[in-house]
């Protein structure tokens, strides 16, 4: 008995050290996904080819929204505002609406008069068009032809007007630029065919920076930052992408730090600070790979003391590092990082700066407080002053300071009003104005109007006393 | 004398097999009729609503089943069908390929193919999936949500206390029609009454 045992137990413990339990596993490879690279067809694009004039007028208005963010980079509006504190049943009042194609851009407002680089669906173009800030109506539009598939939207920048000019960065990264009244055609660049970029993931979200007689675009392929002339589009400086970063969806910012001007930029591999002028200008400051993200969309947030805050989605969260003057350069110091649900973390949006402190929302892998309206002091963005609350969360949209209100708008179209504080959560007013969704489009406020998006629609919202 | 014999054994022969089909017949219809009646608008299974899922990974270590009765589904209405897909590459993947490293699922239970420029499909292996939700927490966090998770009651042996609904953080469990077991997403034909999800 006990030897048949034994032998049993021989048996099975032959058994066991011969089978091999991986035997049925297969490895995971590269390639198995059958990946082919890009179009295999190279498309002839001619930028900026296209034009249209319509039968119509725009009323010549004061206010200015010149460009994403605003003409501070802040996304408050610097003019004045005078707007209402609560919006009765009927308010806020739709003054008019235009039908846009799918897609996330923002418009951008210039004297009584809209800019929004759209992507008409029907016949493939990106198109700047140029409708009347007073009634909605179409005025010129400067197009060309350029495939771009549905990819969680198609357009998703936002022009930069200054009082002679139009710039733009279409979705698969075309420059253009054009008179600001008449929509005639300057110059173009295209950026995938000249410097090798690679369309960041959804096509760019990069918005151009426009910092005088210059225009300044970060490419990323063969040049990581570089200066155009906005008068004849002839490049100034190119300053090669020795890191061998790529685009992301973050937009340059310009910054001044201990007597320096730089232009900083947050690429997806590190974040950058380009000397803007000087004798050394398109040279690098500084520059990190401490922020290293695949998907970088907000931009970076300037804080005083050289301090500048760092955020992006798609599990990244948020970083504080400080420029440390060394010589002519700077050292960048890593204050904190941290994970999305352990400080302020935005995930498409920037934050903004008010009184002293940092609001953003939080995206959704967020923690507890996901999906809040947060406020923190930038001694300690890991901290929450306050949070929304789990009865007030939002989502991917925008949301803008003015007159001491902030509006959020939420993925659904529904438009909060609330005080900015930096003590706690003041909630105005709540309203839904679109049925659409994906209402990420960038907001703008000029002449006591709001300008909203969902994916197909854009309004114009009466805000004002 | 012998026609007598095999009259009488040919009917013997034949009541037996007459009865044989009747014993069969009712028998079918018996069975027939208790599946019926086991699959009636009156019996329940469970099965998790995925809107109220937080994707905690209970329902793979707590379910009776081993591996566990509920897997990832692919509502692909949904699906953006990125590249960059949330629910298929670790967050800040070192390249967006089918390499292990790349990939957030455990056990490589989603397949991935090229559609065309910029598009890709992903396909989960049910035999593979044990219902972790790393996928459906990266797809719910950066994407559409299109990954989800769903009781298989092919697998699903319905025990009268399930015991994931013991533990689920959030009482995403609940026991639906057995003629209407799944809430699937993303079937928007359907409409949103809550009582017919899917």
């Amino acid at each position: 008995m006990v030897g048949l045992v034994a032998l049993i137990g021989v048996l099975s413990f032959v058994f066991w050290l011969t089978k091999d339990p991986t035997n049925n596993l297969e490895a995971s490879l590269p390639g198995e996904d059958n990946r082919e690279a890009g179009n295999l067809i190279e498309e002839i694009i001619r930028i900026g080819e296209n034009f249209n004039l319509f039968d119509n007028e725009a009323p010549e208005m004061e206010g200015t929204w010149p460009q994403f963010r605003g003409e501070n980079f802040d996304n408050i509006a610097s003019e004045k505002q005078n707007l209402k504190d609560s919006w009765s049943a009927d308010e806020p009042e739709i003054l008019w609406s235009v039908e846009l194609g799918e897609g996330h851009a923002g418009p951008a407002i210039y004297k009584g008069k809209v800019y929004v680089l759209d992507y008409d669906e029907e016949t493939r173009e990106d198109a700047l068009r140029c409708f009347s800030f007073a009634n909605g109506k179409e005025i010129w539009r400067r197009s060309y032809g350029v495939h771009v598939k549905r990819n969680h939207g198609m357009s998703r920048t936002v022009p930069t007007v200054t009082e002679d000019y139009v710039v733009t960065i279409g979705p698969r990264c075309h420059v253009m630029c054009v008179a600001r009244e008449t929509g005639d055609f300057i110059w173009g660049i295209d950026m995938v065919k000249d410097y090798g970029t690679t369309l960041p993931q959804w096509y760019t979200a990069q918005c151009p920076l426009v910092d005088g007689d210059k225009v300044i675009l970060a490419p990323g392929g063969s040049t990581i930052m570089m200066a155009v002339d906005i008068h004849s589009g002839e490049i100034l400086w190119e300053r090669p992408n020795e890191m061998q970063w790529k685009m992301s969806h973050s937009s340059i910012v310009p910054m001044n730090f201990n007597g320096r001007k730089m232009y900083v930029y947050s690429a997806d591999g590190g974040v950058c600070g380009i000397a803007a002028d000087g004798e050394d200008e398109g040279e690098v400051l500084w520059q990190s790979n401490a922020w290293n993200h695949s998907v970088v969309a907000p931009s970076p947030v300037i804080i005083d003391g050289g301090r500048i805050f760092l955020t992006a989605g798609y599990g990244a969260g948020g970083m504080m590092i400080r420029l440390n003057p060394q010589g002519e350069k700077f050292d960048v110091e890593v204050i904190t990082e941290y994970k999305p649900k352990d400080g302020l973390a935005c995930e498409q949006q920037t934050p903004v700066v008010w009184d002293g402190h940092l609001f953003g929302i939080l995206p959704k892998d967020g923690g507890a407080n996901r999906n809040q309206l947060v406020c923190v002091h930038p001694d300690d963005v890991q901290t929450f002053v306050w949070t929304s609350g789990k009865d007030s969360r939002f989502g991917l949209g925008p949301y803008i300071i003015a007159d001491e209100k902030m509006y959020i708008l939420d993925d659904d179209g529904t438009l909060t009003m609330i005080k900015p504080d930096k003590n706690r959560y003041i909630q105005l007013a709540q309203k839904k104005i679109l049925d659409g969704h994906d209402a990420w489009g960038p907001l703008a406020i000029a002449d006591d109007r709001l300008l909203m998006r969902d994916s197909k629609t854009m309004v114009c919202l009466d805000i004002g006393e | 004398m012998n026609d007598k014999k095999e009259h009488k054994q040919a009917g013997r022969r034949e009541f037996i097999q007459t009865g044989i089909r009747w014993t069969l017949g009712v028998s079918l219809a018996g069975v027939a009729t208790a599946a019926a009646l086991k699959v009636s608008a009156d019996d329940f299974v469970w099965q998790l609503d995925p809107f109220k899922c937080v994707y905690c990974g209970r329902c793979a270590d707590y379910c009776v089943m081993t591996p566990s009765a509920v897997k990832c589904v692919h509502a692909y209405d949904l699906c953006g069908y990125c590249d960059l897909c949330g629910g298929y590459l670790k967050p800040d993947a070192n390249a967006l390929s089918t390499a292990a490293e790349n990939q957030l699922c455990p056990t490589s239970a989603i397949r991935r193919k090229f559609v065309e420029d910029p598009y890709f499909e992903y396909e989960i292996d049910e035999d593979l999936c044990f219902g972790c939700a790393k996928c459906v927490e990266g797809c719910t966090s950066f994407g559409n949500g299109s990954l989800h998770l769903q009781v298989r009651h092919d697998l699903c042996v319905n025990c009268n206390e399930c015991s994931i609904a013991r533990v689920c953080p959030s009482d995403a469990f609940e026991r639906v029609p057995a003629n209407n077991p799944y809430k699937i997403k993303g079937d928007f034909s359907v409409g949103t009454d809550e009582s017919n999800p899917a």
